[in-house]
């Protein structure tokens, strides 16, 4: 027994000591806020609209179709009505009609499609719905730059802000400070807001995490679906577990 | 009724060995009774593969590998994945079974591997078994990686660009011979083509035909089990069956059929409830498409293959200096300790050329080589280990202590493998590259020093 | 239990010789809950055949202009990758179906494949409109129309106008209905359709009244 406890032992400091080693050394850091996710239909309309509204104008979301939106509590009815602008059916997906080599054009890069890009943001930091949330909250004005605006968690942005008539207009405070390796660093202090939008900022935050909740439900529109089925898998396969578990026992104990 | 069953069989047996062949491979293959829990991997990457074949089939019938672009911009092979997530009905259940199944099978496999390890698997009778195991081990990661290339995401992409690049690394042929495999100058739509070739039917029939030969030379020696005796040698009752052995229906169909259960159980939380393997499994990375000119700040292989990238990745020019000395070490000791002259002879010549090697030949070169060798280094096991015991209950505390450290390195290079490279995490990689090299390059002189404990005459079982 | 004592032989052979009635109960019980977990698992696998919803985006109801169609205009329109033809028949054409009704095999259209809205010889919601899926109900190749009438259309003398079919020669009339003793066995299929307006046609989906 003793044995086995030093070998995890040395197990665990090396491991430790490999962590400590690698995390050292761990790029700029970013720091996210908590995206407040609400999954009712409610917040994934509202969600839905500020999307097509404010980023279906240049961003595609081309594997989702209009009609999937059914899932989130609007009639094929609806959809036509309030939501459909640049297709003619709602079997359609959302696609846009900017083609890819003219955006790039304008913007320097292409907008990426944006179906996915809620499960393509996640990383050690937090989820895609965490950085999407953060985000779309810390654009701030940058006169270098030639949007003239730029952001937090993403540094010289090619996209300008898209919904800064919701937000207003902020500036950003940086200070320096060591980093640790004999240099400095920029950290944000504070952003603050110099001219107001149309919403004040606990608004526009709800605003925003409407939005991201509708662009993490469409990354993956079978998610609440998945989770229900596996309850029932896993409830199955409990069950049968114990089934096979008392069946081996019972066939077991002719063996002596 | 049941005489005409019987009749029927009889009929078939007549012309085709059915009742043998269930009888000699499952029905009534004598399997010793002292199975543990680490026994039952074999029977799950068995089943992972028939998981893995079937989602396969279907993904297929859906997939296009295509990397042109589609209306809005997006590589088709890319669309066909997420059209597969979200049109085709149970389509998103489908491909999540195969993407956890392709983790599953490495996490299965490995313990499978560390069983033949523990209780001495590989030895006398079992070296082919165990060499067919390596081989399926070395398809598996070949079908792993040529499957990774399909759903045309970043890390798909960049991946393929790094392990293509790795064969560019070979003297003379590597350029040539890297353009040939991608069959372009960059990965692309011909390579995507060839790889899901190589995926869908090349390595599989390959894969199963090894299964086959695997199982087949099992059921021909015989199991081994925890204590590492063989139950061939023992005394026989009435029937010729020995004594401490079963046969494995019905006994292991129900004791393998519980641990199935036990397995689907966790693979189906995994799938259902977290099928990205918190960037493990899917990496979010691999949700954007591949973009041939823009490389992700940081990239890194899928879980199973980092142990291996970490082992490539330590092989620096500094490093070379340490692998020689290894080598110089391991080659003095053998010339003092082998009986033949001719054999002291080459022990000398060939670590005379690797050392001249070394010095001429780039350290890209060698990471390669050495990641090459780590893999195959499994295959000398049966050869290398000298202790009179097979299994871990009978060995002495050196080999205990030493198979701990192996498996810890194993480990820390993989999770290494998985980071940014940092200094320390390189020295860390190298130590740890060496101690791995080391358990099988010294297995020949620690396992004959070990102080062993007699094997019992028949298995423990209570 | 009584066959707790069990010989060597037994115990090998794992025979039946112990299939007490718990066991036997154990046994069933495994194989229904393992046989409907195994059902359950093809169900996403069986599921992956049905179209998908791209397919049945593709296969929507498609909506037609018919406001333009001279008399005796034929139009064909795609809906689920199948031609469907639109006939705007004249009144000739109309009385035409009179004289084809000894001619044809099912002239009533009892068991062929058409909405229940469409009935009679005419075989349309507005008589002077036929729409139906121009597939051979043979072996599906795609009939050609022959509207010339008597000798000039190189059918019959009494060729009343319809359509021939290139592959087996089957005949149908100016409603799609085929002809007696004919490869084909049924009349060309009238698919679900509704006038939205006097102009516009919705081919795939019954109307409100249906």
């Amino acid at each position: 027994m003793s044995f086995k406890n030093k070998i995890l032992r040395a197990l665990i400091a090396t491991v430790a000591f490999a962590t400590a080693a690698a995390t050292h050394a761990a790029g700029p850091e970013l720091r996210l806020d908590k995206a407040p996710l609400q999954f009712d239909n409610a917040s994934l309309q509202h969600g839905a609209k500020l999307f097509i509204n404010y980023c279906l104008n240049c961003h595609s979301a081309s594997y989702l179709r209009y009609n999937r939106l059914q899932e989130i509590g609007l009639s094929d009815q609806q959809i036509k009505d309030n939501l459909l602008f640049t297709a003619d059916k709602v079997g359609d997906l959302m696609t846009i009609g900017m083609r890819p080599a003219e955006a790039k054009q304008w913007f320097g890069a292409a907008p990426p499609d944006l179906t996915v890009i809620a499960r393509s943001r996640a990383s050690h930091y937090g989820s895609g719905a965490d950085w999407l949330y953060t985000y779309l909250r810390q654009f701030y004005r940058d006169t270098n730059r030639p949007t003239g605006w730029n952001n937090v968690v993403f540094e010289s942005v090619g996209m300008p802000h898209a919904m800064w008539d919701l937000q207003g207009e902020q500036v950003a405070h940086f200070v320096e400070r060591e980093d640790g390796h004999g240099g400095k660093a920029k950290h944000l202090e504070r952003l603050e807001i110099v001219k107001a939008g149309k919403m004040p900022k606990e608004e526009y935050d709800e605003a925003v995490a409407d939005l991201v909740s509708f662009i993490t439900w469409m990354g993956e529109p079978s998610q609440h679906n998945r989770k229900q089925i596996g309850g029932w898998v896993l409830a199955v396969l409990a069950v049968l577990g114990v089934l096979t578990y008392l069946l081996k026992r019972s066939i077991w104990k002719d063996l002596h | 009724m049941q005489k005409q069953a019987q009749q029927l069989l009889d009929w078939v047996d007549a012309r085709f060995p059915l009742t043998f062949l269930w009888e000699s491979q499952w029905g009534k293959y004598v399997a010793p009774k002292n199975f543990n829990f680490w026994y039952i991997f074999g029977s799950l990457a068995m089943l992972v593969l028939v998981i893995q074949i079937v989602t396969g089939i279907f993904l297929v019938m859906h997939y296009k590998p295509d990397a042109s672009l589609n209306a809005a911009g997006v590589p088709v092979a890319f669309a066909s994945v997420e059209y597969i997530m979200r049109d085709v009905p149970g389509g998103w259940i489908i491909r999540y079974l195969h993407s956890t199944g392709a983790s599953a099978f490495f996490v299965v496999v490995y313990l499978h591997m560390f069983r033949g390890l523990m209780y001495g698997s590989y030895r006398k009778p079992r070296e082919l078994v165990w060499l067919f195991g390596v081989a399926i081990f070395l398809c598996l990661m070949a079908e792993a990686f040529f499957g990774y290339l399909l759903p045309w995401g970043q890390m798909s992409f960049w991946g393929a660009q790094v392990i293509v690049n790795l064969f560019g690394a070979i003297p003379l042929i590597g350029e040539p011979l890297s353009i040939m495999i991608r069959g372009d100058y960059v990965v692309s739509d011909a390579t995507l083509n060839r790889f899901f070739s190589f995926h869908v039917i090349a390595i599989p029939l390959v894969l199963i035909g090894l299964v086959a030969a695997h199982l087949t030379a099992l059921h021909e020696v015989g199991s081994n089990n925890p204590d590492g005796v063989e139950i061939k040698k023992q005394p026989k009752d009435a029937n010729g069956i020995p004594l401490d052995g079963i046969y494995s229906h019905p006994y292991y169909t129900i004791k393998d059929i519980f641990g199935a259960v036990v397995f689907l159980f966790v693979f189906a939380a995994v799938v259902f409830f977290m099928p990205e393997g918190g960037g493990y499994f899917l990496e979010f990375n691999n949700f954007i498409p591949a973009d041939p000119l823009k490389t992700p700040p940081h990239i890194a292989p899928v879980w199973y293959f980092t142990p291996y990238y970490s082992i490539l990745r330590a092989t620096t020019s500094d490093f070379m200096l340490w692998l020689g000395i290894f080598v110089l070490v391991v080659g003095g000791l053998s010339v003092f300790s082998l009986r033949h002259q001719l054999a002291k002879l080459a022990a000398a010549g060939v670590t005379a050329v690797l050392l001249v090697a070394f010095y001429f030949l780039d350290a890209k070169f060698w990471g390669v080589v050495l990641m090459g060798v780590s893999v195959l280094l499994f295959a000398l096991l049966p050869w290398l280990d000298r202790s009179p015991v097979k299994s871990i209950r009978y060995k002495g505390g050196l080999y205990k202590g030493i198979l701990a450290v192996f498996v810890v390195c194993f480990v820390v290079l993989g999770y290494l493998g998985i980071l940014p490279p940092t200094p320390v995490g390189t020295i860390v990689s190298q130590i740890c590259s060496i101690l791995y090299l080391g358990f099988f390059a010294f297995m020949p002189w620690y396992t004959a020093m070990d102080k062993t404990q007699p094997e019992p005459e028949r298995v423990t079982w209570q | 239990m009584s066959d707790a004592k069990l010989d060597a032989t037994s115990e090998h052979t794992g025979c039946a010789c112990s299939l007490d009635a718990s066991r036997r109960n154990l046994i069933a019980a495994t194989a229904a809950v393992g046989g409907a977990a195994g059902l359950g698992a093809a169900v996403p696998f069986v599921a992956s055949f049905t179209p998908s919803e791209r397919a049945k985006a593709a296969g929507a109801p498609v909506e037609v202009d018919i406001g333009g169609m001279q008399p005796g205009e034929l139009k064909t329109v795609e809906w689920r990758g199948k031609p469907v033809w639109i006939l705007r028949r004249t009144p000739e054409m109309l009385a035409s179906l009179k004289k084809t009704d000894d001619l044809v095999a099912d002239p009533e259209s009892l068991r062929s494949d058409q909405p229940a809205y469409v009935k009679g010889e005419a075989r349309a919601i507005k008589d002077e409109y036929l729409v139906c899926v121009g597939i051979c109900t043979h072996l599906g190749c795609s009939p050609t129309a022959k509207m010339a009438l008597g000798s000039e259309s190189g059918i019959s003398d009494s060729w009343q106008g319809g359509f021939l079919c290139p592959c087996h020669g089957s005949l149908f009339d100016l409603a799609g209905r085929v002809y007696k003793s004919m490869p084909a066995p049924d009349n060309l299929p009238v698919p679900p359709h509704t006038y939205l307006s006097d102009t516009r046609l919705l081919i795939g989906e019954d109307g409100k009244e249906a």
